[in-house]
């Protein structure tokens, strides 16, 4: 094989490997931003059950983001459990779990995995605007490229979850009646 | 050996890029939490597609993002002036003595013209100003969007798209798409209070701005930002030698007063959100013509024994509303309905001046006339995703109305007392001939289609459909390639056609003025192409600019921190529309005996009409480099760097008509005009912004450097020399909420080059005019600035 065949052969295998690799793009920054949230965001909650294990983290309507999150946390302990992700497309699919990120778009099916959330004991996530007011508990937002974040703690009271004051303190708490 | 080794090693750097991303999280779950909050996602951007924000450093055409702290950072006071320090190829020249130039100066983006720029504001249609520039400055021939009428405070963010974007947008997006991002949901209430002047002692400045939201259930919200912005006038002209070396001329900035007012609001219910946003500026601006002397033959000694400095005073209003509904269908399915209403209205008056005809019987101020653009549009939006792909498309229906209003009688008269001098000094009025009401509309079809061919290969296509009432239809189409062979490793390159529609100003616009000649009185001016004098010297109905674009870059994310990029691209326009040269025996040669017959039938000394002229090339490269590191204890460090150059060529003349006998480089392309559009601008632009920031202070620094560019004298080019300047600027912070601004803007006191030494009483080194008006960072030197802001 001359030199050339070479040149052209690494190119080849380079091309292979590069549509080998897996979809990972610098807007994955705020996929991958989001996913260290929820974990950071569980270490300063206390369940109702803190006896279940292991931890886990479902993701409705959001499968890069559940691949995001089994990627970061594989080798990752949260309250001491291992970490176990699950991607569902429907509340239906959903099984024990400590925490539910909902990305469905439509306001109904919001308010329907709130309401199985707060039934369930889940600590609720999204980035849906209009989140935290609807009953959610957490409302992860970004604006101007920073991070903001909505408490509802009296979402999270009625869910039975206990939200640590360092987590309160970096966050727009909602408190009294919500609609 | 090399090649292979280089392959090799960039083959290993692709698989490890994984590992990268994922250390990049480890690192961020490792930080405490009130460290990772500080963590910044990457500048997201409307622009460029249809299915929402996206990273703006990975699109598939290269868009830059701009936010409000860059934007105040650089220490102007108005938007267009901010973007001029920031964005390379950006060209804002500050004109004097350019009648209605002097108050809305024109901007514009790779040297092209100001009207080859699309303008969004929240990603709707902003309508151009009435104003068609018709002096000898940057732009002319065309009109553009006023910037300015936009208070600072109520921008969240500038994305720039460099890149033609027609097919998916419409006319005007050929040298790119500014998108102006009103601020929305979350954001501050803030007020501020600035000062400042320039070194030499005048331009005072003096701002009061207040940004108010208010928080609606649901996450809607109602922002209101109102400003008002007094700006002094400077004066860089010299001593007249031939006025006992009085300063008797101005030559800087207009004396300007802005009232602004901004809206941004939505408000949603369940699954659908009402929307609104808009700005009101109204503008008293005053400027000067050119110094007519005592002994001046336009001047009455009895009334200005001094001779007299006419005032071009034109009150500018401008409204842009936007009422909308946005919703969803289904989980995958979105759809809008919107309407943006505005208009620009463009009133002359002018003071201290005289109708030279009139004889002493003249007043001395004058209203002029107006023009008046208005522009309404109503969409009807769809987005469909689909299995990670995602199809958008919608109508645009669109009507516009231009209309020039005549002014007084005395404005535009040719009294008994003087033949040649008809009208205001400075700024002679609109004659009821020349009134214009004209109106088109045009009904736009469009389709994107962002489909993933492979999970790193990703093509966007594009199509629009329009039809115009004037010109008749367009289609026009985009394919856009993205495709990342690694993580930090992103090609892209696009081709697509594009178009302007030539301006209802440029195809109506008429401005005539009497003189007499003998017992005859002769007309002389500009034409509308549908006029019959126009008409019958070879006017025709105006043909939209067609463009072609390509573009290919490449972009590279070293790191979250690091990204840096390369664009190479290139133009080509052909129909570019300009105003001819001045139709007269005596001033063409080669005229036709035709043409001077038609001339002299319709009482015509002479005219101008516009036309589709020259096909041009531009040529360019555009390198960033964004870095931005969070450091311990709060601060963080941010480095904005690019380097733009654009080459503009005619690449192609039109023949001129056949009556007028004569070519169309005699008619249209004499050297001035052939230098300014191929060389009047900075071909290479460098931008250097740099903060550092801290809980107690930032520091932000901007340094320019303003290529060079050429202008003629007489038939010569003359060269202006490239300059850098450096901004500055120190901010304290009082505590949590308040923070004290000092700053300067071109600290170290660039000039531009002169023109030297010529042979003019007026213009040249040593004479009143030194500077040249196409100066990029104008001629008024250093400005300093004093800024207090309160959160609240």
């Amino acid at each position: 094989m001359n030199k050339s065949s070479l040149r052209w052969l690494s190119l080849l295998l380079l091309c292979a490997n590069a549509w080998l690799a897996p979809l990972a793009r610098a807007s994955d920054t705020e996929l991958q931003l989001k996913a260290v949230f929820l974990g950071r965001f569980a270490n300063y909650v206390q369940w109702p059950h803190p006896e279940r294990t292991p931890f886990v983290i479902s993701v409705l309507g959001a499968p890069s983001l559940g691949e995001q999150l089994t990627r970061l946390y594989a080798d990752k302990r949260i309250q001491g459990k291992p970490v176990l992700v699950r991607s569902v497309t429907s509340i239906h699919d959903l099984d024990m779990t400590h925490v539910l990120f909902i990305a469905t778009p439509s306001t109904a099916a919001r308010q329907e995995a709130i309401a199985y959330a707060q039934r369930h004991g889940i600590l609720s996530i999204s980035d849906s605007k209009g989140f935290a007011d609807q009953g959610g508990v957490i409302q992860l937002n970004f604006v101007e490229q920073n991070t903001q974040i909505k408490i509802n703690h009296d979402a999270a009271m009625k869910t039975g979850l206990h939200i640590a004051a360092p987590l309160l303190s970096i966050a727009t708490v909602l408190r009294g009646p919500q609609p | 050996m090399k090649r292979l080794l280089c392959f090799l090693a960039l083959g290993v750097a692709c698989s490890g890029s994984q590992a990268q991303s994922l250390e990049r999280s480890h690192d961020w779950y490792a930080l405490p939490l009130d460290e990772l909050v500080r963590v910044q996602i990457p500048p997201q951007a409307d622009v460029g597609s249809r299915d929402g924000a996206h990273s703006a450093r990975d699109a598939s055409v290269p868009i830059d993002v701009y936010s409000a702290e860059q934007l105040l950072a650089v220490g102007h006071s108005s938007l267009a002036q901010a973007l001029a320090a920031l964005v390379p190829g950006f060209n804002y020249p500050r004109p004097s003595i350019a009648d209605g130039t002097d108050h809305a100066p024109p901007f514009t983006l790779r040297s092209l013209n100001p009207d080859q720029v699309l303008v969004l504001v929240n990603g709707k249609r902003q309508q151009q100003g009435a104003l068609l520039h018709t002096n000898g400055t940057i732009g002319r021939g065309s009109s553009s969007v006023d910037l300015n009428s936009i208070a600072l405070l109520a921008v969240e963010r500038v994305e720039v798209l460099r890149d033609g974007a027609a097919a998916q947008y419409g006319s005007d997006a050929i040298a790119g798409i500014i998108n102006i991002v009103l601020k929305g949901y979350g954001q501050a209430n803030l007020a501020q209070l600035s000062w400042g002047r320039s070194s030499a002692g005048d331009g005072l400045q003096r701002q009061a701005s207040l940004f108010h939201s208010t928080p609606l259930t649901g996450d809607g919200f109602i922002n209101l930002s109102a400003e008002l912005r007094d700006r002094g006038p400077t004066n860089r002209a010299g001593p007249d030698p031939l006025d006992a070396g009085r300063i008797n001329t101005h030559f800087g900035d207009a004396d300007t007063q802005d009232a602004l007012l901004a809206w941004n609001a939505e408000l949603p219910r369940g699954d659908t959100s009402l929307y609104a946003h808009g700005q009101f500026n109204r503008r008293h601006s005053s400027a000067n013509a050119y110094f007519r002397r005592a002994d001046d033959d336009r001047n009455l000694p009895q009334i200005y024994p001094q001779g007299f400095l006419p005032r071009i005073e034109p009150r500018i209003t401008s409204l842009s509303a936007t009422l909308g509904a946005k919703g969803l269908w289904s989980n995958a399915s979105r759809w809008g309905l919107s309407y943006t209403g505005g208009f620009n209205d463009f009133h002359f008056y002018v003071a201290n001046s005289l109708n030279r005809s009139l004889g002493l019987a003249t007043p001395s101020n004058f209203d002029s006339g107006s023009n008046f653009l208005a522009q309404h549009s109503v969409n009807a939006d769809f987005s469909h995703d689909f299995h990670g792909h995602n199809l958008s498309g919608g109508y645009e229906y669109r009507l516009e109305h231009y209309r020039i209003r005549p002014g007084e009688l005395a404005s535009y008269q040719l009294g008994p007392e003087s033949s040649w001098y008809p009208g205001a000094q400075g700024f002679g009025g609109f004659a009821p001939d020349n009134k214009v009401n004209a109106q088109r509309q045009s009904h736009a079809l469009y389709l994107d289609l962002k489909y993933a061919l492979a999970p790193q290969l990703m093509v966007n296509a594009a199509s629009r459909a329009e039809h115009y009432s004037d010109f008749g239809a367009t289609l026009n189409g985009k394919l856009a390639l993205r495709w990342q062979p690694a993580e930090p490793w992103l090609l892209r390159t696009s081709v697509s056609t594009g178009f302007r529609a030539p301006s209802l100003a440029q195809s109506h616009y008429t401005s005539t003025a009497m003189v007499r000649d003998g017992n005859d009185i002769l007309q002389y001016g500009n034409y509308g192409v549908d006029h019959p004098v126009a008409q019958a010297l070879g006017a025709s109905a105006l043909k939209p600019e067609r463009s072609q674009h390509w573009t290919l870059g490449a972009v590279w994310q070293a790191s979250s921190q690091l990204t840096l990029s390369a664009d190479a691209f290139l133009t080509d326009i052909r129909n570019r529309i300009m105003p001819t040269g001045y139709i007269a025996g005596w001033n063409l040669a080669q005229l036709s005996p035709q043409a001077l017959a038609i001339l002299q039938q319709h009482q015509v000394d002479g005219t101008t009409y516009f036309t589709n002229a020259v096909g041009t090339r531009t040529r360019g490269l555009d390198l960033r480099l964004d870095y931005q590191r969070n450091l311990s204890q709060g601060r963080r460090w941010q480095l904005n760097a690019a380097w733009q150059r654009a080459y503009t060529r005619i690449t192609s003349i039109n023949h001129a008509p056949e009556v007028l006998g004569v070519g169309m480089t005699d008619l249209i392309l004499d050297p001035y005009t052939r230098v300014t559009m191929q060389a009047g601008q900075p071909q290479t632009a460098f931008k250097l912004w740099t903060q550092y920031r801290t809980p107690n202070y930032d520091l932000a620094l901007n340094l320019n450097r303003f290529g060079s560019y050429y202008s003629t004298w007489g038939s010569t080019p003359v060269k202006f020399a490239a300059r850098w300047t450096l901004d500055a600027q120190l901010s304290y912070h009082w505590n949590k909420n308040t923070t004290l601004t000092l700053g300067a803007t071109n600290l170290l006191n660039a000039k531009p080059s002169e023109w030297g030494q010529t042979d003019d009483e007026l213009t040249g080194s040593g004479k009143p005019i030194p500077y040249t008006q196409y100066a990029p960072f104008g001629y008024n030197g250093a400005a300093y600035y004093l800024r207090w802001g309160l959160r609240f």
